[in-house]
């Protein structure tokens, strides 16, 4: 089928391969993807903040960008729980067919390739994935399908300490909720998981610290967990 | 209530206490584990939990008429009930009956209710002495602490500092019998016995006491008079509807079925009883609940105060309870402390969040607390509260990334500066511990 891929405001400027690599999954499953040019970003960074007037001004651009007869697939569980869950109310409009990409290729992929045949990682859940969407299986199945053994996290129900502005309002906690996740990771090759704001505090905390390697479920499966 | 203006900097206090930090790690889990236990044999939870939530919100709604109801109903019983509105009403009302008691020595259970009116130092200031008796609470007051965690106060505590405060070698045995040897002495003298309430009922006028200690059982039998201090909000009508409200509290707070000693007071000694008060009060509080009611925070009201909420909070997890007020913490303290003071001196707390909404899934009332941190959040922006940098920034950001042109002049600029990231503003915070991410070409330009 066809369907639009929203990169995500991070996606597009920090992860961009991981976005790329999301796209050749889902042609690999056989999809056309079409890239909107005018997407931008979601509003969220302002919306959980409590600013709502510059959120609206932002995910306007979502609703202005994206065709509402096409389903949306996002490779951010916490870009696509404010597409589905808050972006209609704030900006008055329909709702739109979001998919996170886990569970979009989850229901419409075709064979993975088994890019990680004796690979032992870690799935991280997203709170808004795991709590607002309720998406958990969907990418641990994904990974085993690729050949991955997925080993549980201690807590997987804990927060990697992202929370959007609550890094810099809170640093401190922060920093240590994202090493109490690591530490729970200690003695896997990777750590995956499909939200760039999580990818970004984990991978910049090992970028100090070492632990292990943490990568976008997209890269995992696209181009398996030792990809460059 | 006395509460922090700089969270930031107690938490740094808290993450530098190796001990605290392996307390808090393994008091939460286990609370948590324990929880998560009692529900799944507790058969049908969700139904529970969704009749706890109807029965609660019900309550509140009608909440005049239950206090109506209750105050005639204890009266008839031979109780007294004192509605107060501020926190200083209710800390001189129970002084004031402590007073005409003639009291030397008030013994108290464990009650955030009386924290939350600064009790002890009211108490203190009107030459009474006053003894906490629950074991966690009596060794934070000797210690001069206020309580960490709403159900479990003493949390943090290791077992060595345990048996400091009392004086004894650091052996649990020890620390048990010392503590039931001086507080043994405090029942037996005090003249006026408080308590908080868990629940009061509004049929029979009880009030509804539960602890693990049995503490509450010897404050409110020996002493001549028992003060109870009740928040407004903690009316149930009927005994039918108080059994649901106490397999969850049970459940929730501590993992049990139910909760060791739950003790219903219906009240003074009447002529034909062995013990029991002479004199029964109820204080009950306002202390700015009813500014809650019908706004889009009333559904806060139906806290049955189980801590669950702080069990599951990662940052509850990090920081402990006092570093977000001298009384309520957790996700539950962040929601309430704001809106039973003051927005404006509480402004970090709706902030102290990362909003995974553990909290939400947790709470057994179904209370939406990761959502009533954001509408405080909103609240903040609305009311001009805050940092005024914040929301030009996100003004600015906000009409920058309004068009295609503006995102890609604001993220070239960004990316040129990037090595200048680290030097000032979120960038500066961020690079505190974490590395800048660093911007490459975007994607849509790979395309």
């Amino acid at each position: 089928m066809t369907v639009q891929l929203f990169a995500t405001c991070l996606g597009d400027l920090v992860f961009p391969t991981a976005v790329a690599d999301a796209e050749a999954l889902l042609r690999e499953a056989g999809h056309e993807v079409v890239f909107p040019r005018q997407q931008i970003c979601c509003g969220q960074p302002a919306y959980n903040a409590g600013h709502r007037s510059a959120a609206r001004r932002v995910a306007r651009t979502f609703a202005r960008a994206f065709a509402p007869d096409l389903p949306v697939v996002v490779p951010s569980g916490s870009c696509a729980t404010m597409l589905s869950h808050y972006l209609p109310e704030l900006v008055g409009c329909e709702p739109y067919d979001v998919w996170e990409l886990s569970a979009f290729l989850d229901q419409h992929g075709a064979d993975l390739p088994r890019r990680n045949d004796g690979r032992v990682v870690a799935y991280h859940d997203s709170c808004h994935m795991l709590r607002e969407l309720r998406i958990a299986d969907a990418p641990r199945r994904l990974l085993q399908r690729s050949g991955a053994e997925v080993r549980d996290l201690p807590r997987p129900d804990l927060c990697c300490g992202f929370g959007g502005t609550f890094s810099t309002r809170q640093p401190e906690v922060s920093v240590a909720m994202a090493d109490d996740k690591l530490a729970g990771a200690a003695g896997v090759v990777a750590l995956v998981t499909a939200d760039p704001g999580c990818l970004m505090q984990l991978s910049g905390r090992t970028a100090r610290t070492g632990g292990p390697r943490v990568l976008h479920l997209a890269t995992a499966l696209a181009r398996g967990v030792d990809a460059n | 209530m006395s509460t922090r203006t700089d969270f930031r900097r107690a938490a740094r206090v808290a993450l530098h206490d190796e001990h605290a930090q392996a307390a808090l790690a393994t008091g939460t889990s286990r609370l948590r584990d324990g929880r998560l236990v009692a529900w799944g044999e507790a058969g049908d939870i969700a139904g529970l939990r969704e009749r706890g939530r109807q029965i609660r919100t019900a309550t509140i709604a009608d909440l005049d008429r239950h206090l109506e109801t209750f105050e005639r109903s204890l009266s008839a019983r031979g109780g007294v009930v004192h509605r107060t509105r501020t926190a200083e009403e209710a800390a001189a009302t129970v002084v004031s009956i402590c007073r005409q008691a003639n009291a030397h020595l008030v013994a108290k259970s464990k009650s955030m209710a009386t924290e939350e009116i600064e009790l002890n130092r009211a108490l203190e200031a009107a030459g009474l002495e006053v003894v906490e008796t629950d074991l966690g609470e009596y060794l934070m007051q000797i210690r001069g602490e206020h309580p960490e965690h709403i159900v479990a106060p003493a949390i943090k505590l290791t077992r060595t500092e345990a048996a400091e405060a009392l004086g004894v070698e650091p052996e649990m045995d020890l620390v048990m019998r010392a503590a039931r040897e001086q507080l043994r002495t405090v029942f037996q003298t005090a003249d006026v016995g408080v308590t908080g309430a868990n629940f009061a009922v509004a049929e029979t006028g009880s009030i509804c006491l539960v602890t693990n200690e049995g503490n509450a059982d010897l404050v409110t039998a020996l002493p001549r008079v028992h003060v109870v201090v009740l928040g407004m909000e903690r009316l149930v009508p009927t005994l039918a509807e108080l059994a649901p409200l106490l397999r969850l509290l049970a459940s929730s707070a501590t993992g049990e079925r139910l909760t060791t000693y739950t003790t219903l007071l219906t009240g003074p000694r009447r002529q034909d009883e062995a013990d029991g008060p002479e004199e029964l009060h109820v204080v009950v509080i306002d202390n700015g609940r009813s500014g809650l009611r019908g706004t889009r925070y009333e559904e806060m009201l139906n806290c049955i105060r189980c801590g669950a909420c702080l069990n599951v909070c990662p940052v509850y997890r990090k920081t402990g309870g006092t570093t977000y007020s001298d009384v309520y913490s957790g996700p539950m303290g962040a929601v309430l402390v704001p809106l039973l003071s003051s927005l404006e001196r509480e402004a970090a707390l709706p902030h102290a969040s990362s909003l995974c909404g553990a909290c939400t899934e947790a709470c057994p009332v179904g209370i939406p607390l990761h959502e009533l941190l954001l509408e405080l959040r909103r609240d903040l922006v609305d009311r001009g509260i805050g940092s005024r940098l914040e929301r030009v920034g996100f003004t600015v950001w906000s009409w920058a990334w309004s068009s295609v042109i503006g995102y890609r002049i604001t993220t070239t600029l960004a990316r040129l500066a990037r090595p200048l990231g680290a030097l000032a503003g979120p960038g500066r915070i961020w690079s505190h511990g974490r590395a800048l991410p660093r911007l490459s070409r975007r994607f849509r330009d790979r395309r």
